[in-house]
């Protein structure tokens, strides 16, 4: 278990450095907690896995560390994985996460956010637990250099 | 060096003509000897509301009869975007009522809850919180959230009545909402609101009543251009002259100066004048304008630049306004609490402009003489460490270490409002949150006892501004 924990951490630090890695990281209530997702371009006979309309289509695998058991944060019984457009205008499960077993999804959304609740059943299918971790696809940083501070002369924002 | 002779070689630097040799004096003499307030400056509350970093700008409710003040909170480390409401009903006692966060707040980017106002309309009260975010976050293309907090103090009757939405608000198409509102009872009998975003060069303006009955357009009225184009809208003030009958606007822009418009008639803002530096305005001190705010009658205003070592500075803009010259490019005065660091917002009610003054806590200036501002009194709202405040590269999320040396002098009061009907002070503290004091001297403002029209931040929600002849502007509807 403490390799595991070890080796999840070992992922964290190293996820900024790879696009196809991202942290999650804790929100604040919980402390010590994390997870890494891994993103694989799914499989194709074509070569590149895209859906219909063009979108390029990804596998991906959520691994966890650090999680208490979900009763000690209240009325919970399980925790799920939730992604979700950045403006958390579409959210759709993941799945159930149970400690030591990797939560595997596919997406095909350009941007998205990753975000681990605390709820009251496994079979959960929507979001209303507490968010316990979050993280954002790589893609999802990238931002229009309008409102860069350069344009504001570089003082801060207030 | 000694403190005096580095003021006035700043003085020297930044053009200054003069610095009240009495400031000089008071100032010399505080540095020399640390205090925590000056004995006309007394302490009628402090409530801590949180983590380091989550509170920003403040408003109070002017009427007696509804003493609530806003207080506007950030993301900081603890997801706190949203704000608070302090009942001010006994000032030595003060006590929050409500913390309102926006729903997941932690999933959240950006900066949160920056500036908020009040208005009242149709006898009903409302609270406009201005919300920043980045984006890739929820909520990124928010403007501000509008409450109806006609209820209070019963905290569980405040309810949302409708969103600002500020999409493609940039040169681009980027949102990134507004930083702050100016709620304005204008001379037509409109209840007005002026929004920034820090992204668009332009404030625009809404019609509050079209906006709560749901208009599609939100009651955008129009907007006052940044002229040239050359920044955003920081900071603003509206305000009523009675001598001239005009309904005026008073912009920060950075980079650019600042810029006064009539907007008497809100569909077509005239420029009237403009404190620039020209082309050196991206570099220049004052060429970055933060926040301003005119004196009761409009001939001179304060201004701010947000960047350590800038003083406050006093610009008479008659000239311009006469049409003496195009733009106004000097300041006749100038003051600062302590040379090192950098005053923020601030209130006048002339002659006392009250300041919010980052790590130098409440100060106080008379500008009885515009160019020779002097001392009036001061209390230390913060007492933390010298430069461990924001900067542009700290992501205000991130644990705040508060160590000497670690960030900006961006750090300690943040906000400050006056109670024109008892003269009630409150400050909102980045760090120490929220302060509450009386001034010696000070039970109240009211222009006429000052010679002066009875025109400040303060509106007068049911009779319009002072002096306004009744249907001046009125709109026919």
């Amino acid at each position: 278990m403490r390799l595991r924990a070890a080796l999840v951490a070992a992922l964290v630090v190293a996820a900024p450095s790879d696009p196809h890695r991202f942290a999650l990281t804790s929100t604040g209530r919980v402390k010590g907690a994390s997870g890494v997702v891994r993103l694989v371009p799914a499989s194709s006979p074509f070569g590149v896995a895209v859906t219909a309309d063009g979108h390029t289509t990804y596998d991906l695998t959520l691994t966890v560390a650090g999680l208490p058991d979900p009763p000690s944060l209240g009325a919970f019984t399980a925790y799920i994985a939730w992604i979700a457009t950045p403006d958390l205008g579409s959210v759709e499960r993941l799945g159930a996460i149970a400690q030591g077993r990797p939560v595997a999804g596919r997406t095909s959304w350009n941007k998205f956010v990753i975000v681990v609740t605390a709820e009251a059943s496994t079979r959960a299918e929507k979001r209303r637990g507490p968010s316990l971790l979050v993280g954002r696809s790589p893609s999802a940083t990238m931002q229009s250099f309008a409102d860069h501070p350069f344009y504001n002369t570089g003082a801060p924002p207030f | 060096m000694h403190h005096r002779a580095i003021i006035a070689g700043l003085s020297a630097t930044l053009g200054l003509r003069a610095i009240g040799a009495g400031a000089q004096q008071a100032r010399a003499a505080h540095d020399a000897a640390p205090a925590s307030s000056s004995a006309n400056v007394h302490l009628m509350a402090h409530v801590p509301l949180g983590h380091p970093f989550t509170v920003s700008g403040i408003e109070m409710e002017q009427e007696l009869s509804r003493p609530y003040v806003y207080v506007s909170r950030m993301l900081g480390a603890t997801n706190s975007a949203g704000f608070s409401i302090v009942s001010v009903k006994d000032p030595a006692h003060a006590k929050v009522l409500l913390d309102w966060t926006i729903p997941d707040a932690e999933l959240h980017v950006g900066y949160g809850g920056m500036e908020g106002k009040y208005f009242k309309l149709h006898g009903r009260y409302y609270y406009v919180q201005c919300f920043q975010f980045n984006q890739g976050s929820p909520d990124a293309d928010l403007g501000a959230i509008v409450f109806d907090v006609t209820g209070l103090p019963d905290a569980s009757k405040v309810r949302e009545v409708g969103r600002f939405h500020a999409p493609k608000s940039a040169t681009a198409t980027i949102p990134g909402g507004f930083h702050n509102v100016f709620p304005y009872k204008h001379s037509d009998g409109r209840a007005l609101m002026f929004a920034t975003t820090l992204s668009g060069t332009y404030a625009t303006i809404f019609d509050l009543e079209h906006f709560l009955r749901g208009d599609a357009d939100q009651g955008f009225v129009s907007r006052v251009p940044v002229p040239y184009a050359t920044g955003r809208y920081h900071d603003f003030y509206i305000g009523y002259d009675p001598a001239t009958h005009q309904d005026k606007f008073y912009g920060g822009a950075q980079p650019g100066g600042y810029f006064v418009f009539d907007v008497s008639v809100p569909e077509t803002p005239k420029l009237l004048t403009s404190i620039i530096v020209d082309r050196r305005a991206i570099v220049s001190a004052f060429g970055r304008g933060h926040t301003i705010t005119p004196t009761p009658d409009g001939r001179y205003v304060i201004t701010e630049t947000e960047y350590q070592y800038s003083p406050l500075r006093i610009f008479d803009l008659k000239p311009g306004l006469d049409g003496k010259v195009d733009a106004i490019t000097e300041p006749i005065g100038a003051w600062t609490a302590t040379w090192q660091n950098l005053a923020h917002n601030h209130e006048v009610r002339w002659p006392y402009i009250f300041v919010s003054g980052y790590e130098d806590g409440l100060q106080v200036f008379s500008m009885l003489d515009p160019a020779h501002p002097t001392d009036v009194g001061f209390y230390r709202t913060y007492d933390g460490p010298h430069m461990a405040g924001l900067t542009q590269q700290m992501v205000p999320d991130s644990e705040a270490s508060l160590h000497r040396g670690t960030g900006s002098v961006l750090n300690g009061a943040w906000g400050i409002d006056v109670r024109n009907a008892d003269g009630l002070i409150v400050i909102s503290d980045m760090t120490t949150g929220f302060w509450a004091f009386r001034l010696d001297g000070f039970a109240g403002w009211n222009g006429h006892r000052w010679g002066m029209p009875d025109i400040s931040s303060a509106q007068d929600w049911d009779n319009g501004p002072d002096g306004a002849k009744k249907g001046a502007h009125a709109r026919s509807r």
